[in-house]
């Protein structure tokens, strides 16, 4: 699989605040890659960086190995894209808006019919877009996107405004790209369950650095598992693994410890036998992912 | 030339032809009227002199107001739906955009200016004017307008792109539209530096006052054309100007 999108060190700063630092981001062919960040992370600064619609303070980019600079008109002809809001032309109807991508895209008229098809806008495509609802303009933006069936999709939040069946639907249209279309998608969101359901491969950014980057089974084994022990008298235990320097917490009838390896376990356990210490329990607790999450960001599922 | 091709086909809907028609016939009636009325108090004055004076000096009022109203609804729909990253992930380059909607504001305006000039030829013959439609005249009137809209289109362009609140862009036609009315009253030096005063300042035909009647003097065309040559740079250098500073703005 040859990679489809590559940054090196890439950064953006306005003034002093440094949106994007560092990013090294990588997009594998045929992948769906989760771009999966809070609000304000840095996600979209990258994506516009990705496409050319902002000058990188420091880096570069690099889209089926070409360099963007040099390429820049060939990659955008290959490549698909909706960033933050849906764009529109209010005055004029789902179709016309459709017509004018067309002729910038030059593209046949069946793709046009096509990509109405796939975001189930064919009814309403007469209708001024301007009476659309957010759902409505974001399904167009999709199809705008899409006309081209390009080799590279990139949606920012495309569900944003959505109900939840347009969720699914767009869900299920995403994860059936790359087959269908033989195409690499990029979808950034802020939504981990929204992730977790299509991306093959995951990038999570916070405050402008990428946190992590690789398949959603590399994130679950990524962090070691929390061990909980329980014992005769828990406050007596961490008193005296304290002056060994285990610093566990309460967690219920339990004490947690963060980050032990195998052998640190058994010293533990050591220790408290050896103290005449009853060990009840040694139970290890997988972390869910938004578990996971909330270790790296800060905050919780909806990051 | 697919650009502006399309930015007309943007233009679908918005009722801008309609309201450039509807513009003009309320300038056009108000010229027509007032000078069907010094025609009837003194009918040695009438004829296609006074007519295309009295057309150019509306312009100074009308002209700056229809084209930044031209120019903002061409500029505007860009901002409002959020369509320059559209246009630009669909490499679109910013300084082909901006000329295309350049092209398609002068096209627009140019056309209303057409509309005049057939006007005027059509209210002459309908009240008989001894002379024949002068053909010479109207093309000298059309030329000095298209010279002075080059720069006016370019500066209102400029605003409308630049600022996305219209309000700005607007208000900007009204100060011309002032500029332009009032300009004839202002000392040459002043009036020579705001550009709404060409309207009037390009005009074949001048109002003097020198005796007690209004006369009507034709102008001499080598006079105006060192002030249309330059009119035309500035235009020039206010278009790229105002490109290269959108050039720059990021999205």
């Amino acid at each position: 699989m040859s990679e489809i999108i590559a940054t090196y060190q890439l950064s953006k700063r306005y003034g002093d605040a440094c949106r994007v630092k560092n990013v090294n981001l990588s997009v594998r062919e045929g992948e769906i890659y989760g771009f999966l960040g809070p609000n304000g992370a840095g996600k979209t600064t990258t994506l516009k960086m990705i496409l050319g619609l902002t000058r990188p303070t420091a880096g570069r980019v690099t889209v089926f190995g070409k360099g963007l600079e040099q390429n820049r008109r060939f990659i955008l002809s290959q490549t698909g894209s909706l960033i933050e809001s849906p764009s529109y032309y209010g005055h004029l109807t789902g179709l016309e808006n459709m017509r004018v991508v067309q002729r910038l895209r030059d593209v046949p008229d069946r793709n046009v019919e096509e990509a109405l098809r796939i975001v189930r806008l064919e009814k309403q495509k007469d209708r001024k877009v301007a009476q659309y609802s957010l759902g409505m303009k974001q399904r167009l933006g999709i199809a705008m996107a899409l006309m081209s069936f390009p080799k590279l999709l990139i949606l920012d939040e495309p569900t944003n405004g959505l109900d939840p069946a347009g969720i699914g639907e767009i869900r299920e249209l995403i994860k059936a790209l790359p087959q269908r279309y033989d195409m690499t998608v990029v979808i950034s969101s802020h939504l981990l369950s929204e992730i977790e359901q299509t991306a093959t491969s995951i990038g999570i950014i916070h405050e402008g650095m990428m946190l992590f980057q690789g398949s959603l089974e590399a994130l679950r084994n990524e962090k070691l598992p929390t061990i909980l022990v329980k014992t005769q008298n828990n406050a007596l235990a961490q008193e005296l693994l304290a002056r060994k320097g285990y610093l566990p917490a309460r967690d219920g009838d339990f004490l947690a410890f963060e980050n032990l390896g195998d052998d640190q376990v058994a010293m533990l356990n050591r220790i408290l036998v050896e103290c005449g210490m009853d060990v009840l329990r040694i139970e290890e607790r997988k972390k869910n992912l938004e578990r996971i999450f909330l270790d790296m960001t800060g905050k919780g599922g909806s990051l | 030339m697919g650009l502006v091709g399309l930015e007309l086909y943007k233009l679908r809907r918005k009722r801008l032809f309609l309201m450039v028609i509807l513009f003009l016939a309320v300038e056009i009636g108000w010229a027509f009227s007032a000078t069907s009325i010094s025609i009837s108090r003194n009918p040695g004055s009438a004829g296609w002199e006074a007519l295309i004076a009295m057309m150019s000096s509306m312009n100074g009022l009308f002209l700056p107001i229809l084209t930044a109203v031209c120019v903002s609804r061409i500029c505007d729909m860009e901002h409002k739906g959020n369509t320059w990253k559209l246009l630009l992930t669909l490499s679109v380059r910013r300084g082909a955009l901006y000329a295309a909607k350049y092209v398609a504001a002068s096209l627009v305006v140019s056309l209303a200016c057409l509309m005049q000039a057939v006007a005027i030829a059509g209210f002459g013959l309908m009240k008989g004017f001894e002379q024949p439609v002068p053909v010479l005249l109207l093309l000298r009137f059309l030329l000095g307008l298209v010279i002075t809209n080059t720069g006016v289109i370019a500066l209102q362009q400029w605003a409308s792109m630049a600022a996305k609140n219209q309000a700005f862009a607007l208000a900007l036609g009204m100060v011309g539209g002032f500029i332009g009315v009032a300009a004839d009253l202002f000392p040459q030096g002043i009036r020579r530096i705001f550009i709404w005063s060409y309207y009037t300042g390009l005009s074949p035909v001048t109002q003097s006052y020198a005796s007690a009647h209004i006369q009507f003097v034709v102008r001499d065309m080598g006079s105006l054309l060192p002030v249309m040559v330059a009119l035309t740079a500035v235009g020039m250098v206010v278009y790229l100007a105002g490109s290269v500073y959108v050039s720059r703005q990021e999205t």
